[in-house]
């Protein structure tokens, strides 16, 4: 195969930005064509549409009738939508819990995936340890959820966890709170343990998306006296920008779906007095552990309300990073 | 292919690990798929064909004990081999959901009580029991509420289990500081003095996990806001939870939070059983449950119960033990084995099952004419049905959205965060139950 | 370098260039940037041997002192944990049902998203929001439509079925980080096949796919831990108890008001000890993948 003998790439001082040219190549190439890509995209969606879509379309129907316990009954439109709007407790519970979750959101993308990315870039330019880094730091990833809360309820225990402890002999007995017993600091701890668990994803997305960077554009740079800073900022960042995107559009989704976590730290009322409240909590309250009879019907609504929201934001999202994206580069 | 060298690393680690496997101790106790009739003896009576059961249940805990009680069964009735099986009791209402609603599911399953009993009972998912199990007349009322359809009044469940909910008390330690059972309310406050001046943590509490909160409220407060009394009166429509008795009794419970672990907010509830039971601290307020627990993760622990004396004024006189219904054995609509199924809940309404109940699961089984061996287990029986009452917000007040106890839950932690003062919890909670009760229903 | 794919030996070659100006400041730099990583590391770590450590002890030892080390090390718990929650059965199911959905949505994304990727057309934007969409529904909700349909076709209880549902799931998140990477990739290694005569199948095969392998070991890690430690779907979907698979064996130390931590810690040892294992041969295939021959 002969290398590819295009206009030449941007090398040298004017690297400042680098892949626009890049970008500006890609659609002078030969596209798939819509036959082909419909055939690659076939078994996939088959796939989906049977066990995904499908279910999906049916779980939205659930939300549009009223509901006589495990039997459906009439047809009630957007009737338990509205209700989740005007009738308690939901009309309080459920901006308060979305209100949550995007809190939720917001730490984890300070805390998570600004750690991530630092640990990413880090570990990207080590040599020595950096398989052993990356697993240490991705276990808990691999442990199931069913226990992380568990092991972190009893850690941060104000009697009995060794957080605490070590605070007290340590000198620090002002910060040895009740973390999870104080409104204020519980759902902090919540978008902690989060991270804890998940720092590994950011890590390895975006380890694999440096990896597979031009590095000569950066070398370039460096001969030219660019600090170490100044390449991250103006060369490696604007690459990551896509992956960037995909990292937080995931991150929001999950975000805006917790449920392992917060159930184990704070059970499901969203322990203490529902600082905790997210909105899969919500959901699963209103559907498994209340007597009322439309309980389907309204918990289909907050779920299929939930999906509105996570699809309209990412949506928007969405479009505002390709547009972030095209300017970046 | 790389991804052919990741499969076949794996498939060489799945193999390694069969192999140990193979290894490992041979007698899989619980093989799956195994029924655990092995005393049913095919064939050897006239049996045209033998019926497997399928039966349901969230007490992964007592799955052992069930297995052995259901071998008992199959011996009277060879012709019937029970298939019992346990699940996670926080994913089991979906389950059981399913199983009613599709194929393959239980003949009898365990159901919740009261409120938690309805989406079934509505959704046709349960099979009347009134005609089945004749028994059942037999049984105490408010237990049998919970079995109750809301709108026909019918019985859908054999009662399982009654929880009752008293304090219990490390003996030891009274003894050690020369302290008795209070008479009176005074007694009571006396004790928490004593003990807090000596260091002891009195009352072991966590209300981090907010279902707590309400059954240790009951514990302490019954008396004073009034018991079944109160019921009653709610029932009719003649006051509401802002009623002064029951404000008073949240007050109580504010004040007492100075007997219990500092921040007890934070305390989660496993906590405050390890407080009991490493002898930290003195007291617990909690269900009968709690009993099998104690005795098997500190056999040292010596155990004695007593209820609260109401203070002067409340609304009773005499101090009283909540209780309640745990769950039921519920008939599947759907089950294709109905005769059988009808045999079994019959024995699951005898006087042996329950007394199984009582020797083996240490529970307190709702079937008349049961005693208890265990002196502490007689001793907590005899207190409720001396004078019983309900555990109100669980009996009652779960038959909408939201749940009673999960109102007091919330509310109690801002009670001890001072979010909100007595009167406060009062008016949520009445708040919150009147989006789908009012008084008199 | 006029080529924009880096050939990798010059790429580590200069990726440690001896700056003389400011050496001392990179010690201490570097040894800051190491103490770190090791104490972030032991923050990640710590917890879970808390986990390890916990399993070693009885349970009534747990409930008098949650923390602490084994008064008498003891593998008792791994014992009962292996018989209580049939290991050996379930370990092979969970095997089979991981393994197979794992490679069956990564076979299927792939050549999703290298049709998403590559394509102009405006359908394919939409066709990639619907499959995105799909992580965007609770699984609480789902599963019962989804246990309705398993029911209506016969494959409730089946493993082939959890597959097929499994699969189906990991469609989204696959999709959408891989096309992510796809997208990344220029465009005139395509170009160039073509001029050399090779199909669009021949193209992804042989091109596009080499060039994603970090990307698709670091997906198959992100589906196939989640799948492997997943006990909702069995939990509902499988009624046959010689059907389940390994976290669903766990859930029976979970009891209604008392759990069986020292056999759960137990079991969730050995339960992901594998993980442990696929993350390390992963890992080393991104890596590997990085200095594998990119530009062919």
């Amino acid at each position: 195969m002969t290398a590819p003998s295009g206009p030449a790439t941007v090398t040298g001082p004017t690297a400042e930005i680098p892949s626009s040219t890049r970008r500006r190549r890609r659609p002078l190439t030969a596209a798939l064509p819509t036959g082909t890509a419909l055939v690659f995209l076939l078994p996939a969606a088959l796939l989906f549409g049977f066990f995904v879509l499908y279910p999906m379309v049916t779980a939205l129907t659930y939300s549009l009738y009223s509901w006589r316990g495990t039997s459906q009954e009439s047809f009630v439109g957007l009737g338990n939508f509205v209700q989740l709007f005007t009738a308690e407790p939901y009309a309080t519970q459920v901006p308060r819990a979305f209100a949550h979750n995007l809190l939720l959101f917001a730490g984890s993308m300070v805390v998570q995936n600004s750690v991530g990315l630092l640990l990413a870039v880090v570990l990207h330019r080590r040599r020595r340890f950096k398989r052993l880094f990356q697993v240490l730091y991705t276990m808990p990833y691999l442990v199931s959820p069913l226990v992380i809360g568990y092991l972190w309820s009893l850690l941060l225990s104000p009697l009995f966890g060794p957080v605490n402890a070590l605070l007290k002999t340590v000198g620090l007995e002002a910060l040895a709170l009740p973390w999870l017993g104080d409104p204020s600091t519980a759902l902090w701890v919540v978008v902690l343990v989060t991270a804890w668990q998940w720092v590994g994803f950011p890590l390895l997305l975006y380890g694999a998306a440096l990896g597979g960077l031009d590095q000569s554009l950066e070398e370039a740079a460096e001969l030219d006296g660019a600090t170490a800073r100044q390449r991250f900022w103006h060369i490696t960042l604007p690459l990551l920008t896509p992956i960037i995107g995909t990292v937080s559009v995931l991150t929001f989704i999950f975000s805006m779906e917790a449920f392992p976590i917060p159930y184990a730290l704070g059970g499901s009322t969203g322990s203490p007095a529902g600082a905790t409240d997210v909105m899969s909590l919500l959901f699963y309250r209103t559907a498994f552990q209340s007597g009322s009879s439309n309980a389907i019907g309204t918990s289909s609504a907050i779920a299929i309300l939930l999906f509105l929201v996570i699809f309209g934001l990412s949506v928007a999202f969405n479009r505002w990073f390709r547009r972030a994206e095209r300017r970046l580069t | 292919m790389h991804r052919r060298r990741v499969l076949a690393s794996t498939a060489a680690v799945a193999a390694a690990v069969l192999a140990l496997s193979a290894c490992a101790p041979s007698d899989d106790a619980p093989d799956p798929g195994a029924d655990g009739g092995a005393t049913s003896a095919a064939g050897s009576e006239d049996c045209t064909e033998p019926v497997a059961l399928d039966v349901w249940s969230w007490r992964t805990e007592d799955k052992d004990a069930y297995e052995a009680i259901f071998d008992v069964f199959e011996e009277a009735n060879p012709c019937i081999t029970v298939n019992f099986q346990a699940y996670k009791n926080t994913e089991y209402n979906q389950i059981l959901q399913t199983g009613l609603t599709g194929s393959d599911g239980p003949d009898v399953a365990q159901v919740r009580s009261y409120g938690l009993l309805q989406p079934l009972v509505e959704g046709g998912n349960l099979a009347p029991l009134d005609d089945v199990v004749p028994a059942l007349a037999e049984f105490d009322d408010a237990i049998l509420d919970g079995a109750r359809g809301k709108e026909d009044d019918a019985l859908y469940g054999v009662p399982f289990a009654t929880q009752t909910i008293q304090v219990f008390y490390n003996t030891a330690i009274f003894e050690e500081h020369g302290l008795e059972e209070p008479e009176t309310w005074e007694d009571f406050i006396a004790i928490n003095d004593t003990l807090e001046g000596a260091g002891v943590t009195p009352l072991a509490v966590g209300a981090k996990d907010a279902w707590f909160v309400p059954t240790v409220h009951d514990a302490l407060t019954a008396a004073q806001y009034g018991g079944a009394d109160f019921q009653q009166a709610l029932r009719e429509g003649s006051t509401d939870f802002n009623d002064p008795a029951y404000v008073a009794s949240i007050q109580t419970f504010a004040d007492l939070e100075q007997y219990m672990p500092d921040d007890v907010v934070g305390v989660g509830y496993t906590d405050a059983q390890v407080l009991f039971t490493s002898g930290a601290a003195a007291m617990f307020a909690g269900g009968s449950y709690e009993l099998a627990f104690f005795q098997s993760s500190n056999p040292e622990l010596e155990l004695g119960v007593f209820q609260v004396p109401p203070p002067e004024g409340s609304a009773l006189d005499h101090p009283v033990s909540p209780g309640y219904a745990d769950g039921n054995w519920g008939l599947s609509a759907a089950s294709d084995n109905t005769e059988e199924a009808e045999t079994l809940l019959n024995w699951l309404a005898d006087a042996e099952f329950g007394q199984m109940v009582a020797n083996d699961l240490k529970q307190f089984s709702p079937v008349p004419g049961v005693e208890f061996d265990e002196p502490l287990m007689q001793e907590m029986w005899d207190l409720y049905q001396e004078n019983p009452a309900p555990y109100l917000l669980l009996v009652d007040y779960r038959y909408g959205d939201p749940v009673g106890t999960d109102l007091m839950g919330e509310g109690g932690q801002q009670l001890f965060l001072g979010e909100l003062d007595a009167a406060g919890v009062a008016s949520k909670i009445q708040d919150g139950l009147s989006a789908w009760w009012t008084p008199g229903q | 370098m006029a080529t924009t794919l880096a050939v990798p030996g010059t790429a580590s070659a200069t990726s440690r260039p001896a700056t003389p100006p400011g050496r001392r400041t990179g010690g201490v730099r570097a040894a800051l940037t190491s103490t770190l990583l090791w104490v972030y590391a032991a923050v990640a770590i710590l917890p879970l041997l808390t986990m390890v450590l916990n399993s070693f002890r009885t349970n009534s030892e747990l409930v008098s002192e949650p923390l602490g080390l084994p008064a008498e090390p003891s593998l008792a718990a791994y014992q009962e944990a292996w018989i209580e929650a049939s290991f050996s059965t379930y370990f092979w199911n969970s095997i089979v049902v991981t393994v197979g959905s794992v490679a069956l949505s990564t076979i299927v994304s792939l050549l999703a998203a290298y049709a998403l990727a590559r394509s102009r057309s405006r359908l394919m934007g939409v066709i990639e929001q619907v499959f995105v969409s799909g992580l965007m529904m609770p699984v609480f909700l789902m599963i019962v439509p989804i246990f309705y349909l398993l029911d209506a076709i016969g494959m409730v209880s089946t493993r082939t079925g959890l597959v097929l549902v499994y699969a189906a799931v990991s469609i989204p998140f696959s999709v959408f980080v891989l096309g992510t990477f796809f997208r990344q990739l220029p465009g005139e290694l395509e170009e160039a096949a073509r001029i050399d005569g090779a199909g669009p199948l021949r193209m992804f095969w042989s091109v596009m796919l080499p060039l994603v392998r970090p990307a698709v070991a670091t997906v198959v890690v992100f589906r196939f831990v989640p799948i492997w430690n997943d006990f909702f779907y069995p939990l509902i979907l499988v009624r046959d108890r010689t059907k389940y698979t390994l976290p669903v064996g766990l859930t029976t130390f979970f009891g209604e008001y008392q759990t069986s931590w020292s056999t759960l810690f137990a079991g969730l040892v050995i339960a992901t000890l594998p993980l442990v294992v696929l993350f390390l041969l992963a890992t080393k295939q991104i890596i590997s993948g990085l200095t594998a021959g990119m530009g062919k």
